[in-house]
């Protein structure tokens, strides 16, 4: 019984390459998509817009399928295998970082405006007033919806199965059909509680970080 | 010398004039009031002096440099060709004229996430490129007048209204501006702590700062001011002394809102 457990732990380490690769790139990504989206320049809003409701109003699942298959089927271009893992992260983070673009916006439009007077006031320049002043307060206002986004993540990346990727899902349920048991997708809902225990804990600690000051 | 000057100041919302051909100087030490009703023009009056908002006409000027000219109806600022918020905002020119003026806010407007003494000293540092021991030296000394030194290493959330006013005063100070406009800083306190802002300005008139207050203390304004305007309606309809003018206004307008304070 317990010789499955191997295959499940090299799929739960394809699950945390995906989980922080997508992390790693998302989470900056979003500030500029959250920039666009705010832009005064309605051409710019525009695409923003576009693009947000694409990748939220479309399955990510088949998002990872175009990511995948699209250079093939739509440019005729051949990848090496490593494509598939790297159409994974892109397809992974470009979708998160489009969720975190609009709680970041959320968390921007926030701030008091009167925070933005005194600075322009005590002459602060528009990108010193992002990030001294903007930046850091709308950190600890987001932190809350981004717990939630991640802890979410970590069950996506189950997804990945789609593109035949061996991630811990998929192996548990290739070991569970070859040993016709339902165990290992027991064993593999175990790790994802654990780890998303640990990640919640993590994010907690750091919102309580921010306690100083309200 | 007049530290401050503006001219004919024209301001429209959506077609609705709040400020209409509007004049006024402050010259060096005086301590000048603007009183008047809600929604008078008063506030939008200090934006247009401190750059937060734009006029549509009229000319303004700081230490005798024009900033902003007339050019066939409609105003003119120096390093832009736009007119608009982020204009004003983007425009570099007008940053250096900004160390010219502090603006204390009625909400006080303090940042959350810095200390007191952080709150004090990083425009110094940040924007003037100042010396960090000489600001902060400069800093605890503000807040020493202010009654704070012990709260420099304390977070905004952690004082009261009057105490974070104060800290806001001593930002401004920080910066050693030539004149200081206050929007009602009293309006966001209960009556003791309005009395200690109060007390903090009057120390200020003393020691002959250029300071413009729009305020709706009118014994404070009649005691400290020197000169008083009385705005209604976006035009100035009485100005003079400012004890005379509260205690002995000529216009109906004037004596008719002052009989409410009375």
């Amino acid at each position: 019984m317990i010789e499955f457990i191997p295959k499940i732990l090299s799929g739960a380490k394809a699950t945390l390459l995906i989980f922080f690769m997508t992390l790693i790139f998302s989470l900056p990504l979003g500030l500029p998509i959250c920039f666009m989206r705010m832009s005064k320049n309605r051409f710019v809003k525009g695409i923003a817009t576009v693009i947000i409701s694409i990748l939220r109003g479309t399955p990510l699942m088949l998002q990872l399928i175009v990511w995948f298959f699209g250079p093939y089927y739509i440019f005729g271009i051949r990848l090496n295998s490593d494509w598939r893992i790297l159409s994974i992260i892109i397809g992974f983070s470009i979708n998160y970082a489009a969720y975190f673009a609009e709680i970041y916006r959320a968390g921007i439009e926030s701030i008091p405006i009167g925070q933005y007077e005194a600075a322009t006031v005590l002459g602060y320049t528009k990108t010193k007033r992002f990030f001294k002043i903007i930046f850091p307060q709308m950190v600890k206002r987001v932190l809350p919806p981004v717990t939630n986004e991640v802890i979410t993540l970590i069950k996506d990346t189950s997804l990945a199965f789609v593109v035949a990727y061996a991630e811990m899902f998929t192996m548990a349920k290739q070991v569970a059909a070859a040993e016709t048991t339902i165990v290992p997708l027991f064993v593999a809902g175990l790790f994802y509680y654990i780890f998303n225990y640990l990640v919640a804990f993590i994010l907690e600690k750091i919102e309580k970080s921010f306690n100083y000051y309200s | 010398m007049n530290i401050f000057e503006i001219k004919n100041c024209k301001k429209s919302f959506d077609g609705i004039k709040v400020i209409d051909d509007i004049s006024f100087n402050v010259k060096e030490g005086e301590v000048l009031a603007i009183i008047g009703s809600s929604g008078s023009g008063k506030t939008t009056l200090l934006r247009i002096c401190t750059f937060l908002q734009y006029m549509d006409d009229g000319e303004m000027s700081y230490l005798g440099e024009k900033i902003v000219t007339s050019d066939n109806g409609a105003s003119r600022y120096i390093g832009q060709n736009e007119l608009s918020i982020d204009a004003l905002n983007n425009n570099k020119e007008l940053i250096k004229i900004k160390s010219n003026f502090g603006l204390v806010f009625q909400n006080f407007n303090l940042f959350p996430h810095w200390t007191v003494l952080r709150n004090v000293m990083d425009a110094p540092i940040s924007v003037e490129k100042r010396d960090k021991d000489e600001v902060e030296a400069s800093a605890m000394k503000y807040l020493k007048k202010m009654g704070l030194e012990t709260k420099a290493m304390r977070y905004p959330c952690e004082l009261s209204g009057g105490q974070q006013q104060r800290v806001a005063i001593a930002r401004a100070l920080c910066l050693e501006p030539k004149i200081i406009y206050f929007d009602e800083p009293t309006s966001a306190l209960d009556p003791e702590l309005t009395g200690e802002i109060l007390k903090v300005i009057k120390d200020l008139a003393n020691e002959n700062k250029t300071m413009v207050i729009v305020t709706h203390e009118m014994n404070f304004a009649r005691d400290v001011a020197d000169r008083a305007i009385f705005v209604d309606n976006g035009v100035i309809v009485e100005e003079g002394d400012a004890h005379e003018l509260i205690t002995n206004p000529k216009m109906e307008r004037t004596k008719k809102f002052l009989q409410k304070y009375n």
